[in-house]
């Protein structure tokens, strides 16, 4: 039998990429909010602020022309659970935007030249990295409907969660000087956006799970942690 | 349950019009009140290994599914599959088809619909069916079209018995009020939702245990849909019904149970391919034909 309805399956593979794309865009601004830490940018972070309206507009115009999709072409079974999935995540990915932006907002306060600890700073930058490639497994796991993939983002988070502990270990460590305490309390609140990003990760990947098995569940209890 | 056969006429004439005339009860016989009013409540269907052939031609193949009471069953699948012919051999009339036969059991809460000694005219009385296009016959008005099942065989039936069935029939089709101050007046004169309404009405009448429906809204605009779909919700409360569209978003919004029926290729029999909850077949079916078809990817 010939193959039917196939504008609408180009629509929705399209929109399935462009939601996905926007995981490319909250990689990038996680590099430059790295970067911008790293050498104390306020120049880049300030970009960062100002690049966020490309994520944001890309959620609104892939969500609106989902809902389109919804209202006219009655998606059912996959294409229906895939909706679903590409609606919850674009949401994930504007919030993991808004948390590069939470970062870079901060930069500025710390100064020109702040009193770094270079342990910590370096783990930040390593909980930065590990992010990066947990947002990339995530785009990948969805690509390729993998949920081994998706599972393994758990075991990855846990790397980013351990890292954010040992900032707080590291800041209770810090000394007495005001300044350089400061400094520190600035990159835990910086650790903990970055914590979130990786949580939003995670939820994407229950996402894939979900597309596949038709069943949705938490990979693990946050409020039960193991 | 089915009664003894009875004349080769009164099956034709209760197949053609779309009306299951009830058998005379021993009640009815002696006066007393008619059997029609008893509600002997919804009844299972179930069919086991069921073939239904046209001549040498194999429509059907290899049927088993239980068709709950209370629920609407919805049958879909793309055109000539053997949905609608499913679905007629569930109240004998596949069977009126000159050359057509049926393999298999289908039973009615266990009593075998094709039994030899079973009436196929009663079979026809408990199983009633609804048609594509509204079918109130032309030269009878309102009244006389909801009465005809009753007439055709209770003749002796009060009047006053006889204006409480087609009110209660009326208001059980949603259509009373719409038409209690024309009973008199062609049925045809209605809309073509109210006709569709006013043939249900007909059918409900005598008081079925199973209503079969084929494509009861094709003819209708969306509104008279969503106004019979609504009947149908009600309905199941009181009857099993089962439902034949071509229409995903009704079987979607009406249906408990969805059925679906497909054939390999061109001139192979129709099977059932999965039957289960409709939520389920329209979120997660288990069969990749099932996926494709509700998805509408494939004709």
């Amino acid at each position: 039998m010939p193959e039917i309805r196939v504008e609408y399956q180009e629509e929705l593979e399209a929109l399935e990429a462009s939601t996905l794309g926007g995981l490319d865009l909250v990689s990038m601004a996680l590099s430059r909010t790295m970067e911008a830490i790293e050498h104390q940018d306020v120049e880049l972070a300030e970009m960062v602020v100002a690049d966020d309206d490309r994520i944001d507009g890309r959620y609104l115009e892939v969500h609106q022309s989902l809902i389109a999709l919804l209202a006219t072409q009655s998606p059912v079974a996959t294409d229906l659970r895939l909706i679903s999935a590409l609606l919850h995540i674009l949401k994930n990915i504007e919030r993991m935007g808004d948390q590069c932006v939470n970062i870079c907002k901060v930069i500025p306060m710390s100064g020109h030249e702040p009193p770094a600890d270079p342990e910590m700073l370096k783990t930040i930058l390593t909980m930065g990295g590990q992010t990066r490639t947990l947002i990339a497994q995530a785009k990948r796991s969805f690509e390729d409907r993998s949920v081994e993939m998706a599972r393994d983002l758990v075991r990855q988070d846990d790397v980013v969660d351990n890292l954010n502990r040992e900032c707080f270990r590291l800041a209770l460590e810090i000394g007495d000087d005001a300044d350089r305490r400061e400094w520190a309390m600035t990159m835990l609140l910086t650790g903990r956006a970055i914590e979130r990003i990786g949580d939003n990760a995670v939820d994407i990947g229950e996402q894939v799970a979900f597309i596949v098995t038709g069943l949705f569940r938490e990979f693990e209890d946050a409020s039960r942690p193991s | 349950m089915f009664g003894a056969a009875s004349t080769k006429r009164e099956t034709e004439e209760a197949a053609s019009t779309g009306t299951t005339p009830p058998a005379p009860s021993a009640e009815t016989a002696a006066g007393a009140a008619p059997a029609v009013h008893a509600n002997r409540g919804a009844k299972t269907v179930e069919a086991k290994s069921v073939d239904l052939f046209y001549g040498d031609f194999h429509a059907v193949e290899d049927v088993n599914v239980k068709i709950e009471p209370n629920k609407v069953t919805a049958l879909i699948g793309s055109s000539g599959c053997g949905k609608t012919t499913f679905l007629r051999a569930l109240n004998r009339m596949h069977e009126l088809t000159p050359g057509a036969s049926v393999k298999g059991h289908i039973t009615l809460d266990g009593e075998d619909m094709y039994g030899a000694k079973v009436d196929p005219v009663r079979v026809r009385r408990l199983v009633g069916m609804v048609f594509q296009a509204p079918n109130p016959f032309p030269t009878m008005s309102v009244y006389e079209n909801v009465a005809a099942g009753l007439s055709l065989n209770s003749k002796r039936m009060k009047k006053a018995d006889k204006d409480a069935v087609v009110e209660r029939s009326l208001r059980g089709a949603h259509l009373w009020d719409e038409v209690k101050d024309r009973l008199d007046r062609p049925g045809t004169g209605l809309s073509g939702g109210q006709q569709q309404r006013l043939c249900i009405a007909r059918t409900i009448a005598v008081e079925p245990e199973v209503l079969l429906m084929d494509e009861p809204c094709s003819a209708l605009d969306p509104v008279a849909t969503l106004a019979v779909e609504d009947l149908i919700a009600e309905l199941k409360n009181r009857f099993t019904i089962v439902i034949v569209t071509h229409n995903m978003q009704q079987a979607a919004r009406a249906s408990d149970v969805t059925a679906f029926f497909n054939l390999e290729k061109s001139g192979d029999p129709g099977r059932l391919v999965e039957v289960g909850p409709t939520e389920e077949i329209f979120t997660k079916p288990k069969q990749k034909a099932t996926e494709d078809y509700v998805s509408g990817r494939f004709g």
